[in-house]
This record gives structure tokens, C-alpha cells and sequence, in this order.
């Protein structure tokens, strides 16, 4: 696929536009990626596709090779891969918790012991999740400095 | 938990084993022997059991983090442990007369110490995931 990235006015509107024969399984990802760097994630349920704003997930989970949003009540399917959204959400405030979980700082009420030197996050909606200790040193540099 | 971490976790305990087993020493022989005396040597009893305490909290070691049910097992572990080894220490002394009441005073006693150190080291993750609550919060104001 070629790719042309042309300089416009400062007057004009920024664009993606993508020209292909058939809208494949990467075109749809590259679409995915465009929309995630905007605030907001495309996500599916049921076969149907929604456009979900970033700020409104509590949390992002893999499942066996399956990656899932948690919103409010809702859970949708995402094709896009932790690692990526990881690097994409981090100036959003998302931060890693464990191996298979990025949680949205701003969703979180409180924070609680859990055994073995874990924590557990209280979410907004109610929902708890595991801090694993691997990552809590991350959890305080971000509170502290904020998400980097 | 890396070698350096757990290292220090044991340390932590160790130190707050010895402050708890003097504090039993305390009460136990007040109860069963109020009119024995001691040379300076009595002030080690404590270092040794708080040893006799902390070397089993190795079967708590791991590169991964523990699920829960692994790490329930181990502790349970952990504690069989430590009764073995603190009440091995206590009557290794064949001239020791083994008194069945000192034997199950002893191992009350353990199960007293390990469930207050745990309570302690509770104490210590509530106040430090009180004081990142104040953190995050403070975080999220900072941002809206």
C-alpha cells in the first residue's frame, strides 16, 4: 500500500483517507489505530461495531489472546493488541497494572490492600481490579509525575 | 519480588518477630516459670526465634507473582514451618524437662505472633494504600 502524507493549510481540515480494493482485516486496523490517536476506540459487540471515547473505559483487558473494553456496564471486543493501546493510552491515563490488565487512572475511587503485597483498585462503576505488586512502583511514579 | 525485595521483607519481619517474641517471652514465663533467673545470655532467646520465624518465610519466595491459592498454601506452610523449627529449638536441650503445657503454651504462642505480624504488615499496606489514594486523587484534580 502506498502512503502519501501531504502538507495542507492551516484552514483546511486535517484528513485520513484511505483508498482500497476491499476493506480487509488491515485496512479496518489501520482505520482502528487512526481512530484510537483521536480519543476514541473502536470496539464490538454482538457483530456490531461501536466508537467508544477513550475516557469513557474503566479498564482494558486481555483474555486468552482476546482483547476487551470495560465501560460502564458494557464490555466490547477491540482487535487492537494491549501493547499497542498501552503506548497509545498512556498520555491519556491508562497505566499498566499487570501482565494482562491497563487501567484508566481517572476511573478509580480508591485503592485498597489485597494479599500478597498486591492492591486493589475501586472503580467508579463498582468493579474492582488487581494492582500486581510489579507494578505498583509504576503506579506511584505516575501518581507522582504524572503518566509518562 | 526480586532477591533484594524479599531480602528485605524478611528483614522487616525478623525485627518485628524479635519485638513480639520478647513480648511473649514476657508473658509466657511470668505464667509458667514467674521464679527463673537469667544471665545476660536470656537476651538472645529472642534473636534466636525471631530466626527460628523468619527462615521459613523462604518458602515464600517466587519470581512470579503467587496466586492466591498458591500463595495460601505456602503460608500455610510457612506456619507448619515455623512451629516445627521454634518448637525444635525450644526443647532441643535433652536436659529440658518436655512439658506438655509449655509445649502447647509455646505453640499458641507462635500462632498468636505469626497472625499479629501479619496483622502488622496489613496495618502497613492500609496506611500506604490510604496514602496513594490521597495521591490519586490529588492526581486527578490536578488533571480536571
Amino acid at each position: 500500500m502506498e502512503i502519501k502524507i501531504l502538507k495542507i493549510k492551516r484552514d483546511q481540515p486535517e484528513r485520513v483517507e484511505i483508498r482500497c480494493h476491499e476493506v480487509t482485516e488491515q485496512v479496518r486496523e489501520i482505520a482502528d489505530f487512526v481512530r484510537s490517536r483521536q480519543g476514541r476506540l473502536t470496539g464490538y459487540m454482538e457483530g456490531r461495531q461501536f466508537e467508544i471515547p477513550v475516557m469513557d473505559i474503566h479498564y482494558i483487558e486481555a483474555v486468552d489472546n482476546r482483547v476487551f473494553l470495560y465501560s460502564s456496564g458494557e464490555v466490547y471486543e477491540t482487535r487492537q493488541k494491549l501493547y499497542e493501546l498501552e503506548e497509545i493510552l498512556r498520555e491519556k491515563y491508562f497505566l499498566r497494572i499487570s501482565k494482562s490488565t491497563l487501567l484508566n487512572l481517572m476511573k478509580v475511587s480508591a485503592l485498597k490492600p489485597a494479599l500478597n503485597g498486591r492492591f486493589q483498585a475501586l472503580l467508579h462503576s463498582g468493579e474492582e481490579v488487581i494492582i500486581s505488586r510489579k507494578y505498583v512502583p509504576e503506579l506511584k511514579k505516575a501518581l507522582k509525575g504524572g503518566v509518562s | 519480588m526480586n532477591g533484594k525485595e524479599f531480602a528485605i521483607r524478611l528483614m522487616t519481619t525478623y525485627f518485628t518477630l524479635v519485638t513480639l517474641i520478647t513480648a511473649a517471652t514476657l508473658g509466657m514465663g511470668q505464667y509458667f516459670e514467674p521464679e527463673a533467673s537469667f544471665g545476660y545470655e536470656a537476651f538472645a532467646s529472642p534473636l534466636i526465634y525471631g530466626v527460628c520465624g523468619t527462615l521459613p518465610g523462604i518458602v515464600m519466595y517466587s519470581r512470579k507473582e503467587l496466586s492466591v491459592k498458591a500463595f495460601l498454601i505456602r503460608k500455610a506452610l510457612q506456619f507448619v514451618l515455623i512451629e516445627i523449627t521454634v518448637l525444635c529449638a525450644a526443647f532441643c536441650d535433652p536436659n529440658r524437662e518436655l512439658r506438655t503445657d509449655i509445649l502447647a503454651g509455646m505453640g499458641i504462642c507462635v500462632f498468636v505472633i505469626f497472625v499479629l505480624a501479619h496483622g502488622i504488615e496489613w496495618i502497613e499496606d492500609c496506611i500506604a494504600a490510604k496514602r496513594l489514594t490521597e495521591e490519586l486523587l490529588a492526581f486527578q484534580r490536578n488533571i480536571y
